[in-house]
């Protein structure tokens, strides 16, 4: 992307200084490039590849120990996107909890920014540090640690509930409601997202000239103001690129929704489009179609990153 | 600066790209032993949950480790939830494990597609031929070759501690009186029947016994479910009874570590697998770093057992026939190693620990080796006696996979209207099993 990006302007620079010259092939970039080009195609290349081949073809358990595989043609992709109950509710599912979570990982991981910004040495090593450690917990052990907190029978929440309330929460299910559900899913999540938002904006904010904000001031705008027009223009394309990844890390989430299910829950009411594919792919043994989804599901990826980089860079061609 | 960030921005999107992407990317073989010398290797053996008595596991490495100097053997212990995916990739890959210990309803996924190595009829004679259970030989069975051969049936029993409930209980005699029984025994802090809501191995003896069936073929091959027959849905009633008016578990719980609320004693009745016992049974400080508590000084030393009784007096109610399969896999990197373990396993000596320890061997001949002098052993033995499976398509295993049954009786548990949930219940059933 990059190479596009860059060549016109390198061409326009090279036509005004130098009289024309027969092109010779640039050499010495794409050999440069050779090393990372490989280990893509090797890591990213092949299974995308191995993933559009399998979604045209009938992929079940037989062909994975070497059966020949049938082709299907589109047979795969119609039964996908025809399937309301299924696909539709997953994705349209995955969608709702996707927003929320971004929405709430980028409002409190901006709010945690501004306030490192102004706490003294010694609390901002204390809050960088916790940060730290929510941020280097593997989501497995986290998720587990969640679900030990929200346990039916000796979770920590229903304990305070019956001290604090008086009544008798013990026994109280709180993964057996969708709602319920997704809404300790979404804290396990936003959890966890948190830190990297927080320091990648801490990074940010702190590289905004001091002396644009103390003009601003006495100019007479107030902290709002300050925040609105100067702060968040400054890191516009920080938070273009914190909304992007954490849109692509929260539609495709798997490990703390699949561990959670584990713990309690209906499955079918709290599937998201990641476990979905990994039941309809590694648990039934439908490969084709878990590959098709798949494919749909890139494009769907693709489209939303697409949108928002083309976004940025128009921005910054302004 | 402007460059930057668009370097920025495309960094961030590889990188996204890439993740997104390689996330089930697997991967290594540490199996890197020379071909030539075929004679020895590492051999692994996978056993499932606890289920597989400590004694018999160290008789399995050391015979195996002295019948062939220079090879190992490493038990590699997996878990019941998910076995199925986690069999399918590993088993397809090239680091697959030798020997497999599989859940009998799920071995048709297995041996439908090639994925165990296949037994001829002279190993299969030599392993125990008609002596071995037949229904489990039957489930490892495809295209009338064997692939995959019985490990151990399972059986459940109720059981109770006298000393948490009174000693002056009377055995009921009848599944209504149980159900009765089980909701005059609950107290606020203490479960009649202990049934945590994901625990559908324990509804189907409310189905069967009430007329009801799982689901079953017409004359035109399809599958019909059954639940929403008419006694499918009065054992279901039954099975919401008690799981709404006896049993305090959590309505989506598993039924895994059942030991815990039982050694608390906020449980009347348990209906579990008879091995539970060495776990409830076991001392409040484990022997071994890895050991689980029990509570042997207290609720357990007193534990005993009785079958689940039947519709009418003085039967036993038909009970799922739980147990495993084993099998060699197609892809290992050590077939013949891995069959002198298979061997070991299917051993008398082997199968004699797995009854001494109260599990109902692979061999009918060797019934006699569980011990009959106490009540949980006699009630396993009896309710084994009358055992139903699930049924025979090779697509069971991914009506399994797919928690179906889980789902439903966890919506029962919370009270959900039955005869939507055996509508909707069935309905998914039909729709696996008739793909």
């Amino acid at each position: 992307m990059s190479s596009t990006t860059l060549e016109p302007r390198t061409e326009r620079s090279g036509a005004a200084v130098r009289p024309p010259k027969k092109r010779r092939p640039p050499v010495l970039p794409w050999t440069l490039l050779l090393p990372s080009l490989v280990v893509l195609g090797v890591l990213v290349g092949y299974p995308i590849v191995r993933l559009v081949v399998m979604s045209f073809q009938k992929y079940e358990r037989a062909q994975l120990m070497g059966q020949p595989a049938e082709w299907v043609g589109f047979d795969n992709y119609a039964q996908v996107l025809t399937d309301v109950d299924g696909f539709w509710t997953v994705l349209l599912r995955s969608f709702l909890f996707m927003v929320v979570c971004v929405a709430l990982t980028m409002l409190i991981g901006t709010l945690v920014a501004l306030l490192m910004m102004r706490l003294g040495k010694g609390f901002r090593l204390l809050v960088s540090i916790g940060l730290l450690l929510a941020w280097a917990m593997p989501a497995l052990a986290g998720t587990v640690v969640w679900g030990w907190i929200f346990d039916s029978d000796y979770g920590v929440v229903n304990n305070l509930l019956t001290k604090i309330t008086g009544e008798n929460w013990l026994g109280h299910a709180w993964l057996i409601n969708p709602l319920l559900f997704f809404t300790v899913a979404t804290i396990i999540i936003v959890w966890g997202a948190v830190p990297f938002v927080a320091f990648t904006m801490y990074a940010g904010l702190t590289q905004i000239p001091g002396e644009v904000l103390e003009a601003a001031q006495l100019d007479g705008a107030g902290p709002v103001k300050r925040f609105r027009l100067i702060m968040v223009p400054y890191v516009r394309s920080i938070i273009t690129v914190l909304v992007v990844l954490s849109i692509i890390w929260d539609l495709r989430v798997f490990t703390q929704i699949y561990a959670l299910q584990d713990i309690g829950g209906i499955r079918e009411q709290t599937n998201t489009i990641g476990v979905y594919i990994y039941q309809m792919g590694m648990a039934q043994g439908h490969y084709g179609l878990a590959g098709a989804i798949s494919v749909i599901f890139v494009f769907i990826m693709l489209a939303i990153s697409f949108y928002y980089v083309r976004q940025t860079v128009r921005e910054e061609e302004l | 600066m402007k460059r930057n960030r668009l370097v920025a921005t495309s960094v961030a999107s590889t990188i996204t790209l890439a993740l997104a992407l390689t996330a089930c990317s697997t991967g290594g073989n540490d199996n890197g032993s020379g071909e030539g010398e075929a004679a020895t290797g590492d051999i692994r053996v996978w056993l499932n949950g606890s289920d597989t008595p400590d004694a018999a596991r160290e008789y399995l490495k050391t015979t195996f480790e002295e019948e062939n100097p220079g090879s190992t053997l490493t038990i590699e212990e997996q878990s019941w939830t998910g076995l199925v995916d986690k069999l399918t990739t590993s088993l397809s890959g090239s680091d697959s494990p030798d020997v497999v210990e599989v859940g009998n309803t799920q071995s048709p996924a297995f041996t439908s597609a090639g994925f165990f190595r296949e037994i001829t009829e002279e190993e299969f004679q030599s392993l125990g031929g008609d002596d071995l259970l037949q229904g489990f030989v039957e489930a490892g069975d495809w295209d009338e070759k064997h692939y995959a051969l019985p490990y151990y049936a399972g059986s459940r029993a109720v059981f109770y501690s006298p000393s948490a409930i009174g000693s002056d209980i009377t055995v009921p005699a009848t599944l209504d009186e149980y159900v009765e029984l089980g909701k005059s025994l609950k107290t606020d802090s203490r479960s009649g029947v202990y049934w945590p809501g994901q625990d559908w191995y324990n509804a189907l003896p409310f189905i069967w016994e009430n007329g009801g069936f799982i689901a079953e073929q017409n004359d035109a091959g399809e599958w019909e479910g059954g639940f929403s027959s008419e006694g499918g849905l009065a054992g279901l009633a039954q099975v919401q009874d008690l799981m709404t008016n006896a049993s305090l578990a959590p309505k989506d719980g598993q039924e895994t570590d059942l030991q815990v609320p039982f050694c608390e004693g906020k449980v009347a009745f348990l209906s579990a697998p008879t091995w539970i016992q060495w776990s409830i049974n076991a001392p409040e400080e484990p022997e071994t770093p890895d050991g689980v508590p029990g509570c042997a000084s207290t609720y357990g030393g007193d534990l005993t057992a009785f079958p689940l009784p039947g519709k009418e007096a003085g039967t036993t109610a038909q009970v799922f026939a739980g147990g495993s399969n084993i099998a060699v896999a197609q892809k290992s990197n050590n077939p013949e190693l891995a069959f002198k373990a298979f061997e070991i396993m299917m051993s008398d000596e082997y199968q004699t620990i797995l009854a001494e320890n109260g599990l109902i061997p692979a061999k009918v001949s060797l019934a006699s080796a569980v011990p009959q002098d106490n009540p949980i052993a006699q009630a396993g033995v009896a309710a084994a006696a009358n055992t139903r499976l699930t049924p025979a398509s090779p697509k069971w295993a991914d009506v399994e996979a797919q928690n179906v049954l889980q789902s439903a009786f966890t919506k029962i548990a919370n009270g959900d209207d039955v005869k939507t949930v055996a509508a909707e219940l069935d309905a998914k059933i039909e729709e696996i099993l008739n793909s």
